[in-house]
């Protein structure tokens, strides 16, 4: 059934719970409730028609000390979280991640602020502001804790993207396959890229990992208005609103935050479903009022902005208003082809070089779900902590989904009025079926259902939403109960109250609390110590243009540094049966691998706390043999010590002819 | 025009002009930072936002089904336009570097030159007027009386 969009639909009765189902039949409450003032409820006194739900309370004008209230335990989450980060020490994380090593008054402040926020957004009667300052607040707790703790930024793929600016800036334009190899992908969607190395000049800094640390709050910060608007074209119901944007922040552990084109492709894709869902609805079309072409405009900036940044995020789109074509509300074809248009433009043009490269790969993994949501050798969690925090983060999307499938069956009258908002979370599932986007498919098809499922997540958590007209009579029932047995039916209301109060409290707690684990859990993996990134910056400071870097992985800092001139090799990489070799025969083997490099440039061994975490969390190498490996490299006279600190040891390869260095 | 509409339509431009001028402070300063990351998040969408203002607004949004809030529209529009401020920016900062890049003429002073002077332009600009909803004659049955 097509939603009631106009005026004069929304005056027709919508679908009701069973027992309405003949009462709204008749001339329609709506009509009267909505002619005759803006809400039933503020035109009615509460002593007449009592109330059922605190969201149909009048705006009360409270006084300045139950205004100010809320502010009271988001100051004390903020001082706790902040005394916390000058007590938690992180020199020695162990594969908890950050979760160990955290003090105590985070997690208290998280449960003040979680708890805080919940009495807030309830209550019909405080501003809205206090619960958008409460979501501020999540988002500096979850999202600037590590810029706050650690000294050098997170995760390898950030110092990658770094390395992917200085190349650009050093090149002065696009480079191709010939003369970069792989990474000439990043030439081929550079829109972030020249966006952050024009910033970076513009600054005056001489590297992104002077602000790379802060993206996940900047870009989680992008992310609240679109999401904000789209819960705004569905309900009015600040609990609704405020609810499932907190959430989205809480389940949106997957970690696509952090400084890449995604995070900002992804903002932006959310704020184009804002705009589609607002403004191409065909109510007003019915109404005579075409729209305007403005908005198309409008929204083929932020796609271009989108295609020229992300593959996959462009695709993401498509599906996700092909869906909304679906309802016969956004029967609106024309977002959906701009969409495709300027995708396969670019992708014929700009991209042309990486996709028929990549063609025959992408093809032959069509239909192919179960390889597309493997997650293969190398991403095995191994070790308590490694495993307690996948199964974290398992748990927190699980439960989420769960929540919105509840949502979605509890919430009959919210189904049909927010059905697009249903298509649009549904649709990234068959993505599934498309690809395996290097065994992350499945995190990314979270990510982008994540906008919708929050509110459905959200509506599970909140009373039912009802029709006008079923509203209007529940307050007859309830009025006619009060004047007759009220006493009766005094404890079944308390007892509904105390459920509809502490069990969303409850579920609010275990998922904000269950964020961290999943969200920082592998921060032995992605933290890398200053003295690292000083080991790391001291072999690209002195190897030779042609040189050869040799590690067990590619999860070391600046491991891209110098891409153009410098060649890599990961051993882990590597088919397994040489995996092995190099394990029963270390220093030769590699020694063998390395031994085409020819002076002046040079063959290092690099070997890294963050190789070693991640080799041993990921289930690859252990420690032992990876010390091993080690041990056998530094008595080997085929090797030389070049320089080792307490985060790593880098060897260089004795070359034969000459006086070596 | 009051000087309220002058100071609104000349701030994104000016805010262009002053990190230009930004950029002869030391590397790395706070004040250069915030003048930058200003006009770059917001300047050139609020100039644009500024031109289209009347077309965007002519027609009413989508929105919920109950209307329990007179003022809900109106403040769902207010934070549409802060929604299309910020990422028209930063579609206009990502469209112009790549280009730019892509030309081989890349520089950042020319992209924030270029960004400023489009800003500026708008600026002039007058609001782009709504297009008239189409003429509608109402229907007479044939034979009836007029």
């Amino acid at each position: 059934m097509r939603p009631p969009v106009t005026p004069r639909e929304r005056s027709t009765p919508e679908p009701t719970p069973a027992r309405d189902g003949a009462k709204t039949s008749g001339s329609g409450p709506e009509t009267a409730s909505q002619s005759s003032s803006p809400s039933s409820s503020e035109s009615s006194s509460p002593a007449h028609e009592p109330v059922t739900d605190l969201s149909d309370l009048p705006p009360a004008r409270p006084g300045p000390r139950a205004v100010a209230w809320p502010g009271v335990p988001l100051l004390v989450a903020l001082a706790l979280w902040a005394y916390a980060m000058r007590h938690t020490d992180i020199s020695r994380l162990d594969d908890y991640g950050l979760v160990s090593a955290l003090h105590p008054t985070f997690w208290a402040g998280l449960a003040v602020l979680t708890t805080g926020f919940w009495f807030t957004v309830r209550d019909a009667r405080r501003p809205g502001a206090w619960s958008a300052a409460y979501v501020l607040g999540l988002l500096v707790m979850e999202r600037a804790t590590q810029a706050v703790l650690y000294p050098t930024p997170l995760y390898a793929w950030a110092w990658k993207h770094e390395a992917v600016i200085d190349h650009l800036l050093s090149a002065g334009g696009l480079q191709s396959a010939d003369q970069v190899g792989d990474m000439a992908v990043y030439d081929q969607w550079p829109g972030f890229f020249a966006a952050q190395a024009a910033l970076q000049r513009l600054l005056g800094v001489d590297s992104a990992t002077m602000f790379m640390a802060w993206w996940p709050l900047v870009s989680s910060l992008m992310l609240l208005l679109p999401l904000v608007l789209i819960y705004r074209t569905f309900t009015e119901d600040r609990r609704l609103i405020w609810t499932a944007v907190w959430l989205f922040y809480v389940a949106n552990w997957v970690g696509q935050d952090y400084f890449s084109p995604q995070s900002v492709a992804y903002a932006l894709h959310v704020g184009v479903l804002a705009v589609v869902l607002r403004r191409f609805g065909r109510s007003a079309v019915r109404r005579g009022r075409p729209r305007q072409a403005v908005w198309t405009v409008v929204i083929s900036v932020m796609i271009v902005a989108i295609v020229i940044s992300h593959q996959l995020t462009p695709g993401m789109l498509a599906v996700c208003l092909l869906a909304l074509c679906l309802s016969r509300r956004y029967r609106d074809w024309v977002p959906l082809v701009m969409t495709v248009v300027i995708f396969l433009a670019w992708c014929l043009t700009a991209a042309l070089p990486f996709l028929s490269a990549a063609m025959p790969d992408m093809i032959r993994s069509i239909g192919d779900v179960g390889a597309n949501v493997e997650t293969g050798y190398g991403a095995t969690p191994t070790g308590t902590g490694a495993i307690a925090t996948s199964w974290a983060a398992r748990l927190l999307s699980g439960s989420v989904l769960l929540l919105a499938a509840v949502g979605v069956l509890r919430q009959r009258v919210l189904r049909h009025r927010a059905r697009p908002l249903l298509l649009v979370a549904a649709a990234p599932l068959p993505m599934f079926a498309a690809s395996s986007y290097g065994s992350e498919m499945i995190f990314r098809v979270l990510l982008f259902m994540l906008p919708g499922a929050a509110f459905f997540a959200a509506a599970a958590l909140l009373p039912k939403v009802r029709t006008l007209a079923a509203a209007a009579d529940d307050a007859t029932d309830a009025a006619a109960q009060e004047t007759g047995d009220g006493r009766a039916t005094r404890p079944a209301t308390a007892r509904r109250w105390a459920i509809g109060t502490w069990v969303p409290l409850a579920a609010l707690l275990g998922g904000t609390l269950v964020f961290v684990p999943a969200y920082s859990g592998k921060d032995r993996i992605n933290y890398f110590p200053p003295q690292e990134v000083a080991l790391v910056r001291q072999l690209f400071d002195q190897a030779p243009g042609g040189s050869l870097v040799v590690a067990a992985n590619r999860n070391y800092p600046d491991a891209y540094a110098s891409y153009g001139s410098i060649d890599h090799y990961w051993f882990l990489d590597d088919a397994r049966s040489h995996v092995d070799k190099i394990v029963r025969d270390p220093a030769a083997t590699l020694a063998d691998d390395m031994a085409g490099v020819e002076r002046p440039a040079r063959a290092y061994f690099l070997l890294t706390q963050g190789q070693l975490a991640n080799s041993e969390m990921n289930g690859q190498l252990d420690k032992a043999q990876l010390d091993r490996i080690r041990a056998s490299v530094a008595a080997s006279p085929r090797f030389r010590l070049v320089a080792e600190n307490g985060a790593g040891w880098l060897y260089v390869l004795k070359q034969s002819g000459g006086a070596e260095r | 025009m009051t000087p309220q509409e002058l100071v609104v339509r000349m701030l994104p431009p000016f805010g262009g002009w002053l990190a230009l001028a930004a950029l002869a402070l030391p590397g790395g300063s706070p004040l250069r930072g915030a003048a930058v990351a200003l006009f770059l998040a917001a300047g050139p969408g609020a100039a644009v936002v500024r031109v289209c203002a009347p077309a965007l607004g002519a027609r009413p949004a989508e929105g919920p089904v109950e209307r329990r809030d007179p003022g809900f529209a109106r403040h769902s529009d207010l934070l549409e336009r802060l929604m299309l401020t910020l990422f028209l920016s930063i579609g206009a900062v990502m469209l112009v570097a790549t280009v730019l890049i892509a030309t081989h003429t890349f520089s950042a002073q020319r992209m924030l030159l270029t960004l400023t002077l489009l800003t500026t332009l708008a600026a002039f600009c007058p609001p782009l007027r709504a297009s008239p909803p189409p003429r509608t004659t109402p229907r007479t049955p044939k034979g009836s009386a007029q």
